[in-house]
């Protein structure tokens, strides 16, 4: 491995899931295993939440199997504003700031989330500006789409 | 569902833990101290060395060998920086116990001429016996030296030479396996308190890291000042021995006190018909001391941790009475980690919405394992 960095690390299915969602997409290989690397795995049980509306949000979560609702609340109930299944992303202001999550995420069955932590994407921001401007992007990209479709009326397809 | 209980300040009971917790860990230190000095080198080695060993991540260097060349790469530069030294400072004739001898007497010598100079300018003092009573009390220390304390020096070097040798493995394992170790942690807990606690890691981590870069900006800072003094004044090594009382400032009272008294020394042993070099050296000392005190640690730990100043102080004393040297050392660095730590899981303990989440997990998780199950 010492000429590691002459050849591009092949991609394990692990790495294939991280690529094919809206966020990391634009990474190459070494820099997907390098973000791959913060990440942490979770598991959580049908009906579980995973946070709460008005929680201070830490971090990002990207299915990995299973599906997720977004819940909104609306008074004494929640209206489920979008269901999420693989390789989607949420709670993606989070890597912005500690502002509170505006909806409720709940697993609607046994799902596998890897979470990015906020800290962890500022500090890559420092040490790797590249991966920090891809992944700003690309959330850039997202919050604008989501901008659009508010304005256009369509239903959002993401959840922050 | 807003949660209130983020913005909640720790109250006197987390405050009495964090305090009590700080004062127990400090007694565990003293106990442990061939472990918990190689752990701070350790610590302190792993801050220095984890952003280099970063860049060669990204290169594409695998995670053991970058972990490997950064910390082999470091030894060999202290090796080659301690081997150039030696050379360039020792000549074929001079010897270290003869070193020491020279500079002890000259020492001694700068003594007895200040309280001669003393007596001769304060008779009261002529007519207390000053100069009788210190030469005495150094006739009795230097007698007994050997026999008291020499020994024991020797003893202690040879028992704590193997366990400063940990400090490099650490270091080592540290930026092999810091990210795996961290991951492995926050993997034993649960859902509910799960982005709270990766939070309160990061701000551990982020104290000691802010602690301990703060140290070494301060070193360098005080090496600078104190080195431009003493050439100012024309005292020989100003860099070496500003270095080393700079990092004698590391024990807070205790490592000042011991780095005056050795710039005294080598200066007046130096300059042996100049006593003003050596008054120069104490003023330029008290100096940096006070631009220190009042200005550069301010800038680098003042801010790297939020204490109180007062409850600082006297936390320092605490550390000093139940750790000695140790204590006086750590107890700021271990406050600040006991601090984030007790206010944060103050905080989780205390959320009754968190509580309820993880309830509710643990019965989904039994309702899950006994489905299908006969009541």
């Amino acid at each position: 491995m010492i000429f590691g960095f002459l050849k591009s690390p092949p991609l394990s299915p692990r790495l294939h899931r991280l690529k094919n969602s809206a966020l990391f997409s634009s990474l190459t290989a070494l820099e997907l295993q390098i973000v791959d690397g913060l990440m942490h795995e979770r598991r959580y049980l049908s009906d579980e939440i995973v946070f709460d509306q008005g929680e201070e949000g830490q971090a990002l979560y990207l299915i990995t199997s299973g599906r997720v609702a977004i819940s909104r609340s609306n008074g004494q109930q929640f209206d489920v504003v979008a269901e999420l299944g693989p390789g989607s992303v949420f709670g993606d202001l989070a890597l912005l700031d500690d502002s509170p999550r505006n909806a409720q995420a709940r697993a609607m069955e046994n799902c596998q989330l890897a979470v990015f932590f906020r800290a962890d994407f500022l500090s890559l921001m420092e040490t790797d500006a590249v991966i920090g401007y891809k992944i700003s992007l690309a959330l850039a990209r997202l919050i604008g789409q989501r901008l659009r479709d508010w304005m256009s009326g369509s239903p959002q397809n993401e959840a922050l | 569902m807003h949660d209130a209980h983020a913005d909640q300040h720790a109250g006197p009971v987390v405050w009495a833990g964090i305090i009590a917790t700080t004062c127990l860990l400090l007694m565990l230190i003293e106990r442990m101290l061939w472990l918990a000095i190689p752990f701070i080198f350790g610590t302190i080695l792993y801050y220095i060395l984890l952003a280099p060993m970063r860049r060669l991540i990204r290169l594409g260097v695998d995670q053991d060998l970058a972990a490997l060349a950064v910390g082999g790469g470091f030894f060999a530069v202290l090796s080659l920086a301690v081997g150039v030294a030696y050379a360039w400072t020792s000549s074929p004739d001079d010897s270290w116990p003869r070193i020491l001898g020279h500079y002890m007497d000259g020492g001694v010598t700068f003594v007895r001429n200040t309280m001669s100079m003393l007596e001769a300018e304060f008779p009261v003092l002529q007519k207390m016996r000053l100069t009788s009573i210190v030469n005495k009390n150094f006739k009795s220390f230097t007698d007994n030296f050997g026999q008291r304390h020499l020994a024991g020096i020797l003893v202690a070097t040879a028992a704590w030479l193997p366990s400063l040798l940990l400090a490099p493995f650490l270091t080592f394992f540290f930026l092999r396996d810091g990210v795996h170790f961290k991951k492995f942690l926050v993997r034993a807990v649960p859902n509910a308190f799960f982005e709270r606690t990766l939070y309160l890691m990061h701000e551990v981590d982020q104290t000691a890291r802010r602690y301990f870069q703060g140290l070494i900006k301060l070193t360098i800072i005080d090496t600078v000042f104190l080195a431009l003094g003493l050439w100012l004044i024309g005292a020989s090594s100003p860099l070496m021995l500003a270095l080393i009382s700079a990092v004698l400032a590391w024990v807070p009272f205790v490592g000042s006190v011991i780095g005056c008294i050795l710039v005294v020394i080598v200066a007046s042993t130096d300059a042996p018909g100049n006593p003003f070099i050596a008054y120069g050296a104490i003023g330029v000392f008290v100096a940096v001391r006070l631009l220190d005190d009042f200005i550069f640690m301010p800038l680098t730990l003042g801010r790297s941790l939020q204490i109180h100043p007062l409850m600082a102080v006297l936390m320092i004393f605490v550390g000093g009475s139940l750790a000695g040297v140790a204590g006086l050392m750590l107890v700021l660095p271990l406050l600040g980690v006991v601090m984030v730590t007790g206010t944060t899981l103050g905080r989780l303990i205390t959320n009754p919405r968190l509580r309820a989440r993880h309830r509710n997990a643990m019965a989904l998780k039994v309702r899950q394992a006994s489905a299908g199950l006969a009541s």
